[in-house]
C-alpha cells in the first residue's frame, strides 16, 4: 500500500519542486535523444523482417509479408538453430544455478581457511577478458574432445558466467539470516535439504537473476559458438546468423529481410524473457548490490 | 523430558580476546525452568546455541540425560529453540511453519494435522494458519514460532530471548502465559534473557552470567536476597542494591557519614568491605529516633505503588524504597535505619559476599 507520503515523494522526484519549466524540458529532451538512440536499431528490425525487399534504412514495408520468416525456416534450418539455442542456453542455465547455488552459499555461510584469497581469486577470473582465454580454452577443448558438442558448449558457457554469478549470489546468501537455516537444521534437517527448502527459497530473487543472466549471457554468445562449433547440426541462432550474413551477403546482395526475420526471433525471447522476470531482476540487483 | 548438564563448557570466538563462555558448569533438572540471565555479551547465548548445536564448545562437555551432544548435528538433539527473531520461514503459511517439523519427521498426514490442530488450540492462533508471516504482528509471530517449537514435543525447549521484541504490556501478559504453559507441558527449559524482571518471574532457578563465567545459580530469591558478589547484587532489583564503602570498627560496620550499622553475625572482621543495602533493607523515618542515622533528601521519585527516595549519606547517594504516602520533598533531613536481615557484606577486592 502507498501512502500519502509516499506518493508525494515519488512524485517529488520525478520532477523537483523548483525546477523550472526548461529544465524539465531540457530533461526531457535529453531522455528522448537517448531512447531513440536505443529504439531505432530495433523499428529497423521490426519493419524490415516483414519487407520483401528490406534495405539497409528505415521504411514501411510497401507489402507486409511473412515471407522472410517462411524462408528462414526452409532453406535456412533455423529452426534447428532455435532448438540447439534453446537447449545450450536453458542446460547453461540450470548447472550454472546448481553450481553457483552450492558455491555462493559455501562462501557466505563456511568458515573456509583461504575464504577471502578464494574470493579474489574468482574476481580475477572475472576480469579476464574472453579473447585472451579463447586460445587455452580451444585447446583444451579439443584435447578433451568437446568440439563439436553439446557438453563442451553448456560446459564452457557455464563456466564464463561462473565467477560473476558466485559473487552475485554470495551477496544475495548473505543478507539471507543465518538463523533461517538454523531453524531449519533444529526442526531435524540436514544441511543441504536446509539450503534446498529454507535458503534457496527465501533468496529466490537472487536465483531467478542468476537463472536470467546466465541464460542470456549463453544465448547472446558468440566467439566461442564459432571456434567450437562447426557442425551444421550443431549451429545455434548466433552462427545461423553470421551464416546468413556471410554467405548471402559475400558477393551478391546483403539479404537484409533474411538477418532481420532471425534478429526478431533471436530478441524476442530475450525481452519475453526480461518483461517477465524483471520485478524479480531489479529487486535482486538492487538487493545484491545493496550487500556489496 | 531431559536433564541438561554443562560441564566445564569453555567457548572463545577467534575475534575475541576473551572466552564467551569460560568453564561453565551448570546443572539443569528434568522439567525445570532455567533461565541464563546476563548483560549483553555474557555468554548466555553462546551458552545456549552450544546446547542447541549451532556453536560448538572449546572444552568440555554437554549432556542430555546423560549423553554427551556435543558431537551431534543440531538435527539429531532433539532440542527446540525459539529465537529472539522468531525465524519463521517467510515463503510458508503459518500451518506449514508449524508442520515444517512433524513433516521432517514423517508422520502420517492425519496425525501432522491434527498436533498443528491442536498446538494451534492451545496457542489461540487457529485463525492464523493460512496467514503468511509477513502478515502477522510481532506476538502473533512470536506464538507461531513457540508452537512450531512444541509441536515437536521436543525434550528440550530452548529459547533466545523470546519476548524482547514484544511491547511492555504484551511482554508481561507473554510471560506469565509461557510460564503456565511451561508448567503445563512439563518440558525442561533454558529461557536467556537480559531482562531480571523476566528472569525473577519466569524461573524456577535463574544462573547469572558475566563475562562468560556463572556469577551464581540460585532461585530467584536466593539471588535477589544474598547475591554471590557485587555484580549479582548490581545486576539484580530495579532499582539496584545500595552499595556503601564501610570499615570495620568493633562489632560494626561504619558507612559512610558515620553510619553505624550492625555487622551481621558470622562475618569474619577485616577491613575493605562493601555494604549492600537493598532499597527495601533501609527503613526510612520522617522523625529522629535512636540509632537511627540523618540524611537529607535529594529527590522523591513516586512510581504509584511505592516511591523511591534518594537521599544523600555524606557523599553516597542511597536509593529507599517507601510506601507511596511517604514522599519527602527535597532538602528534608530525614531518618534512616537498616534492617539487619537486610545487611550484606561484600569482600571490597574480590566482590564476593562474606555473608
Amino acid at each position: 500500500m502507498t501512502t500519502r507520503a509516499e506518493s508525494r515523494a515519488a512524485r517529488s522526484t520525478a520532477a523537483p519542486r523548483g525546477a523550472s519549466w526548461v529544465e524539465t524540458i531540457a530533461a526531457h529532451l535529453v531522455f528522448g535523444v537517448v531512447v531513440l538512440f536505443f529504439l531505432v536499431p530495433f523499428l529497423w528490425l521490426f519493419t524490415s523482417a516483414f519487407d520483401a525487399d528490406a534495405v539497409a534504412y528505415i521504411r514501411v514495408p510497401a507489402k507486409p509479408t511473412l515471407d522472410n520468416f517462411v524462408r528462414i525456416f526452409t532453406e535456412h534450418d533455423f529452426g534447428r538453430a532455435l532448438v540447439n539455442s534453446v537447449f545450450v542456453a536453458g542446460s547453461t542455465m540450470v548447472l550454472d544455478v546448481v553450481a553457483v547455488s552450492l558455491a555462493g552459499y559455501s562462501l557466505s555461510r563456511l568458515d573456509l581457511r583461504f575464504k577471502s584469497w578464494i574470493m579474489y581469486a574468482v574476481l580475477l577470473l572475472q576480469t579476464m577478458p574472453l579473447s585472451a582465454t579463447m586460445v587455452p580454452i580451444y585447446g583444451l577443448a579439443r584435447a578433451l574432445g568437446l568440439r563439436n558438442s553439446y557438453v563442451g558448449l553448456i560446459l564452457i558457457h557455464a563456466a564464463i558466467e561462473l565467477p560473476f554469478l558466485i559473487w552475485l549470489m554470495k551477496n544475495f546468501f548473505d543478507n539471507v539470516p543465518r538463523y533461517l537455516e538454523e531453524a531449519a537444521w533444529l526442526d531435524g534437517r540436514s544441511k543441504l535439504r536446509a539450503l534446498v527448502e529454507v535458503v534457496l527459497p527465501v533468496a529466490r530473487n537472487g536465483i531467478g537473476v542468476v537463472a536470467g543472466l546466465s541464460f542470456l549471457a549463453a544465448w547472446a554468445e558468440v566467439l566461442m559458438m564459432i571456434i567450437l562449433i562447426d557442425s551444421q547440426d550443431l549451429k545455434t541462432v548466433p552462427l545461423a546468423f553470421y551464416e546468413t550474413l556471410r554467405t548471402q551477403g559475400g558477393y551478391t546482395e546483403v539479404q537484409y529481410g533474411l538477418v532481420a526475420a532471425m534478429g526478431v526471433l533471436y530478441a524476442v525471447p530475450v525481452m519475453a524473457i526480461f518483461l517477465a522476470t524483471r520485478r524479480m531482476m531489479v529487486r535482486g540487483l538492487v538487493a545484491s548490490s545493496r550487500g556489496l | 523430558m531431559a536433564r541438561v548438564e554443562y560441564d566445564d563448557v569453555s567457548k572463545r570466538f577467534p575475534t575475541q580476546d576473551r572466552a564467551a563462555v569460560d568453564h561453565l558448569d551448570l546443572d539443569v533438572a528434568d522439567g525445570e525452568f532455567l533461565v541464563l540471565l546476563g548483560p549483553s555479551g555474557c555468554g548466555k547465548t553462546t551458552a545456549l546455541r552450544m546446547l542447541a548445536g549451532l556453536e560448538h564448545p572449546d572444552h568440555g562437555d554437554i549432556l542430555i540425560d546423560g549423553g554427551s551432544v556435543v558431537r551431534l548435528e543440531p538435527k539429531d538433539r532433539d532440542v527446540a529453540l525459539v529465537f529472539q527473531s522468531y525465524a519463521l520461514y517467510p515463503h510458508m503459511s503459518v500451518r506449514d511453519n508449524i508442520q515444517y517439523p512433524l513433516r521432517i519427521r514423517k508422520l502420517s498426514p492425519a496425525e501432522q494435522s491434527r498436533k498443528v490442530e491442536r498446538v494451534a488450540e492451545l496457542l489461540g492462533i487457529r485463525h492464523l494458519l493460512p496467514r503468511r508471516p509477513a502478515q502477522l504482528s510481532g506476538g502473533e509471530q512470536q506464538r507461531v514460532a513457540l508452537a512450531r517449537a512444541i509441536v515437536r514435543e521436543p525434550r528440550v525447549f530452548l529459547m533466545d530471548e523470546p519476548l524482547s521484541n514484544l511491547d511492555a504490556k504484551l511482554r508481561t501478559h507473554t510471560r506469565t502465559e509461557l510460564k503456565a504453559l511451561q508448567k503445563q507441558l512439563g518440558v525442561t527449559t533454558i529461557f536467556v534473557t537480559h531482562d531480571q524482571a523476566e528472569a525473577m518471574t519466569m524461573g524456577d532457578r535463574i544462573a547469572v552470567l558475566d563475562a562468560g563465567r556463572l556469577q551464581q545459580l540460585g532461585s530467584p530469591d536466593t539471588v535477589y536476597q544474598r547475591p554471590a558478589n557485587l555484580f549479582v547484587a548490581q545486576f539484580i532489583g530495579s532499582p539496584p542494591m545500595n552499595i556503601v564503602d564501610a570499615r570495620r570498627d568493633g562489632g560494626a560496620l561504619v558507612l559512610a557519614g558515620d553510619w553505624r550499622v550492625d555487622a551481621p553475625r558470622g562475618v569474619a572482621a577485616k577491613d575493605g568491605v562493601k555494604v549492600g543495602l537493598r532499597p527495601e533493607a533501609i527503613q526510612l523515618e520522617l522523625t529522629p529516633a535512636p540509632g537511627a542515622q540523618p540524611a537529607d533528601v535529594l529527590v522523591s521519585e513516586p512510581l504509584g505503588s511505592e516511591v523511591i527516595v534518594n537521599v544523600m549519606l555524606g557523599d553516597v547517594l542511597l536509593k529507599v524504597r517507601t510506601g507511596p504516602e511517604v514522599r519527602p520533598d527535597p532538602g528534608t533531613r530525614v531518618f534512616l535505619r537498616a534492617r539487619p536481615e537486610g545487611v550484606r557484606v561484600f569482600d571490597a577486592s574480590s566482590g564476593a559476599a562474606l555473608n
